[in-house]
């Protein structure tokens, strides 16, 4: 059982591999690329509501981003973990 | 593929939403039923495992990128509806904690990455598992429907929400280019690393008697 939590640990270790990319994804684009591309921002685009969220983007403003994207992945983590304990404490047999 | 705010119509929204409530409450009762002391800290390693692979963005030719979600693995193990709250679980705290993907559109975020992706891995990996490269295919195939219900998502909005002048008010381009783009990318990339990821963490899990295996 133990060994599940080594594999965690790798692919936690090797995650700021993922802040190799400098590209966006298709379909996740600033509002500036509709600006550009289209001459103009879609109103439900440009007007749309925003969580405010914590890291946006696994980032933290002044943190090195490799250590606000460990950050993250720790919070992350965290979060799904405290959640299924809870879970369990309260359905679990 | 996390679909931000203000990309899709509130109709689209709501109907996203409509749709997909009804299944959480199905898949909620059947992680109570499968919770206990044995599988409650494996299916929380899972679902940890799967928001850290949506941490690995992969660029690809063309100027985008994409990742891994991670559903097939769990499907795999634990059932389609198990796996389809986990990863909707890791799309909630995506979307509140960091902004990755939208609150309006969690819900269509969730069908296509939760639901489409995990029912179609775990029915591919059901009809083959006695296929050693079942679980590659598993992963292969329940990203790429999972683009297919994106792709299909934002290329219908320009043709059902458009302003007074014409100009399209969410998503601004159609399915002839959403389809290639999105789905094109997964069947290629993402899905090779969907099912990379699934069948060396399946393996990984089977060898060391992790689990006891499929739960199918």
């Amino acid at each position: 059982m133990k060994k599940i939590y080594y594999l965690l640990a790798i692919v936690l270790v090797l995650a700021p591999l993922g802040l190799i990319s400098e590209y966006p994804a298709w379909a996740e684009w600033e509002n500036e690329y509709y600006q550009e591309a289209l001459g103009f921002i879609p109103q439900g685009i440009e007007n749309a509501f925003h969580v405010k969220a914590l890291l946006p983007d696994y980032t933290l403003s002044g943190l090195n981003d490799v250590v606000a994207y460990y950050l993250s992945g720790l919070i992350g983590i965290a979060l799904i973990f405290g959640i299924f304990y809870l879970l369990g404490k309260k359905f679990a047999r | 593929m996390h679909i931000p705010d203000g990309y899709l119509s509130p109709l689209t929204c709501i109907a996203t939403y409509a749709a997909a409530l009804p299944l959480w409450v199905i898949a909620f009762k059947k992680l109570k039923e499968q919770l206990d002391e044995t599988t409650l800290p494996l299916i929380a390693s899972l679902s940890a495992l799967s928001f850290i692979i949506m941490m690995f963005n992969i660029p690809i030719p063309g100027g985008t990128s994409g990742h891994a979600v991670g559903a097939a693995l769990i499907a795999i193990l634990f059932g389609p509806w198990v796996a389809a709250l986990c990863v909707s679980l890791v799309l909630l705290i995506q979307a509140l904690i960091f902004g990755d993907g939208g609150m309006t559109t969690f819900a269509a975020n969730a069908l296509a990455m939760g639901f489409m992706a995990s029912f179609c891995a775990h029915y591919v990996f059901s009809k083959m598992q006695t296929k050693a490269y079942a679980p590659f295919i598993s992963g292969w195939v329940g990203i790429v429907t999972s683009s297919i219900v994106v792709a299909i998502l934002l290329g219908i909005q320009p043709l059902i929400a458009t302003a007074a002048n014409g100009e399209p008010l969410y998503f601004p381009f159609g399915l002839a280019l959403s389809l290639p783009a999105v789905v094109g990318s997964h069947m290629l990339f993402f899905g090779i690393v969907e099912g990379i990821f699934t069948g060396l963490a399946y393996r990984y899990i089977v060898k060391n008697r992790i689990y006891k295996g499929a739960e199918v």
